[in-house]
């Protein structure tokens, strides 16, 4: 009887430790804070320190957020989706030290969306092109064109030299 | 199972890697932190300047308020292989006859044992007092921190006056911080006039224009680049009349092979006398500077620096890492801060680079090793002067042209296309001494002169006539001996750093007798 009682009190104290501490850890981590798309959100860790500065520096800054580029636009699930597999790789990366170098370098898919998403705004200006390419496509290819946008845009819009190295005076972020 | 249990065994399992991950944000958080008060400080020039003395040697004592540029220094131990590059390339004894670099040669170790291979190497010989031996007190003026200092304190034409091992005993430290930092502002300076003098000279880039980008390499090449010890006559305090042999560099002329070699010819300076072939010879010693500047990342301005102490991250922090060493070790770091490709790839590359110049550096090294030896021949036919005076000097030239292009750490990188286009030129100007000795051999009745075998270092030094068991043992003397004494005054003195001579293992090419 006496233990059950125990085990009672036990299991209900270490319930209120695991919400205590997720609530502690989704503090910490500014969990709510992911949910906006405020760029300076991506620089709650210093591993994009380079990238928010290589941008803000650019012309796209006055136009476009990071997650207007990164993320797909639309259906709303796909955004959602890509956001969350995104941020459990970063997290994961950042916890687990992964990040090799002081480097970062996109993944395939994400290199898919981001073209996805100049042509999305840069529509009028692309659609000839597009219309063009298919003439070009083989079997192998994809529906889209192989090359990116910035093959030949290399400075669009992080510039072509791009780690911490590279920007030397913007490791703590200085409001413009 | 009871339900409060698995309640509890599954609160517990949430608590454990949610406890961990708490850890590992405020960590994270920590570092953030860092980085924005090391911007912050970066941004405001931070008031706070430790203090430390003019002259420094002991980069321990800087290493107290540096301690992440400290250790990385230090790293420079782990680069502590000996390879025999006389084993390597025997022909260099040939090349080298009648010279230090004859005795003893080995590819370069870290900045760590830089004091400790000149004072081991057999080219500086076994001096027994502050008078004897081989070498002229010039052979210290790029090991060390503590030339600065003496050069101070003594005067340029006073330190450049004498044997290597009058200053022996003030000579304590490997190159460190004060070799290129300012003790006050640890801005990079120029702690050897001799540079300045050179940059002047050569005229492109005046030593006062000099940016802080420019110094990011200026400083390495105070002693990446060739020099010679040019003899200058001065009075001492007691009016007694002195030479020395100050260290210059040949650069008047411009920073090419070509320049170079007309400056000495101009001069009619030579280092040494080939044993061999009576060849007055240049010896090239390190025209790394120079080689840097005609490749592409010398053209774009990369500094020595970029590359070669490139940013690294320690937790948070971000600092140059002073472990100079191969940029290759660390692509990540370094070439793919400005290159995206990937990095097999790049090394491939570079090693291509290097199998291009080994093959060229080869032939070029047996050529002349053949010239020198069918060079010797002639002389012992009886051949003449006015004979001689042309295959000499085409001699002369390519080996120089040779070592111009090869001795240098890294020329096939830094400046692949300057490297062979010289190697070639060394080639070209060997082989037209060869088939002038061929004319002058046939002449004394040996047109079917073979050179003899010279395939190990065993074989050419003979052939050489080294003496090399007795220049072992008399190292080994001054070792036991002079050396030690070295070590004691140089305690007395309050310059020597355990610090910097800390697990220092005896590591040599050579062997002690048993």
């Amino acid at each position: 009887m006496e233990t059950k009682n125990m085990m009672k009190y036990v299991s209900i104290f270490s319930v209120v430790v695991a919400v205590g501490m997720s609530a502690y850890v989704g503090y910490a981590s500014k969990m709510f804070s992911y949910m906006s798309e405020d760029p300076k959100v991506c620089i709650n860790c210093h591993t994009m320190n380079t990238e928010y500065a290589t941008w803000q520096h650019s012309s796209h800054r006055e136009w476009t957020t990071c997650v207007e580029c990164h993320l797909p636009q639309e259906p709303f699930v796909s955004k959602i989706l890509a956001k969350s597999r995104d941020g459990f790789k970063h997290s994961y990366a950042m916890t687990f030290r992964t990040y090799k170098g002081e480097n970062i370098r996109i993944s395939e898919s994400a290199r898919l969306r981001i073209q996805d998403n100049c042509i999305y705004c840069h529509d009028e200006i692309v659609s000839q092109m597009i219309e063009n390419s298919k003439l070009y496509m083989t079997a192998a290819s994809s529906e889209k064109f192989d090359r990116k946008c910035w093959s030949c845009h290399r400075t669009v819009p992080h510039g072509t030299t791009r780690s911490l190295t590279t920007t030397p005076d913007n490791l703590g972020i200085k409001e413009i | 199972m009871k339900k409060t249990t698995i309640v509890t065994i599954g609160s517990v399992l949430v608590i454990v890697p949610l406890f961990l991950l708490a850890i590992s944000i405020n960590e994270n958080k920590a570092e953030q932190k860092t980085i924005t008060a090391a911007a912050h400080a970066a941004q405001t020039k931070g008031d706070v300047v430790p203090q430390i003395k003019k002259f420094e040697s002991r980069s321990s004592e800087w290493g107290k308020y540096y301690q992440r540029q400290y250790d990385s220094y230090r790293q420079t131990r782990k680069s502590d292989k000996i390879t025999d590059m006389l084993i390597d390339y025997p022909a260099l004894v040939v090349m080298w006859a009648g010279y230090g670099f004859a005795k003893d040669y080995n590819a370069p170790r870290g900045h760590y044992y830089i004091v400790e291979d000149n004072i081991n190497t057999l080219r500086t010989g076994g001096p027994v007092d502050a008078a004897t031996g081989p070498m002229p007190t010039a052979c210290w003026t790029c090991k060390s921190p503590d030339v600065p200092r003496l050069i101070d304190k003594i005067g340029e034409l006073d330190y450049f006056t004498g044997k290597w091992a009058r200053h022996g005993s003030e000579i304590a430290n490997p190159v460190g911080c004060a070799d290129c930092h300012d003790n006050e502002t640890m801005r990079l300076t120029i702690t050897r006039d001799f540079l300045k003098r050179g940059l002047d000279a050569e005229g492109s880039l005046k030593a006062k224009d000099a940016t802080h980008q420019d110094l990011r390499s200026l400083v390495c090449a105070q002693c990446h680049s060739e020099y010679y010890f040019k003899k200058t006559k001065w009075t001492d305090k007691n009016g007694k009349e002195q030479t020395a042999g100050v260290v210059t560099f040949p650069w008047d002329n411009g920073f090419s092979a070509e320049a170079m070699e007309k400056y000495y010819d101009d001069r009619n300076f030579k280092d040494w006398t080939n044993k061999v072939s009576k060849t007055p010879m240049l010896k090239a010693q390190h025209p790394g500077y120079e080689m840097y500047k005609t490749g592409v990342h010398g053209l774009n301005n990369v500094a020595c620096a970029d590359c070669h102490m490139p940013y690294v991250r320690e937790g948070g922090v971000k600092y140059s890492s002073h472990n100079v060493g191969s940029p290759l070790d660390h692509m990540a770091n370094t070439c793919l801060n400005c290159h995206s490709e990937e990095e097999k790839a790049f090394k491939d590359r570079v090693a291509r680079k290097l199998e291009r110049k080994t093959e060229l550096n080869k032939t070029a090294m047996d050529v002349i090793a053949r010239a020198h030896l069918e060079a010797g021949k002639a002389w012992e036919l009886g051949a003449t002067e006015a004979e001689m005076k042309d295959i000499l000097q085409d001699i002369r030239h390519a080996q120089w042209r040779w070592d111009y292009s090869i001795a240098s750490h890294g020329s096939f990188f830094h400046a692949p296309e300057e490297t062979l286009r010289v190697l070639g030129s060394s080639i070209n100007t060997g082989q037209e001494a060869r088939v002038k000795l061929r004319a002058v051999l046939a002449k004394y009745g040996a047109g079917d002169f073979a050179a003899p075998d010279f395939s190990t270092k065993e074989k050419a030094q003979a052939v050489t006539g080294l003496p090399y068991q007795k220049l072992v043992d008399e190292k080994m003397t001054f070792l036991n001996g002079l050396r030690k004494e070295w070590i004691e005054q140089q305690k007395a003195k309050g310059l020597y750093d355990p610090k910097a001579w800390e697990d220092m293992p005896f590591n040599t090419s050579y062997a002690p007798a048993e």
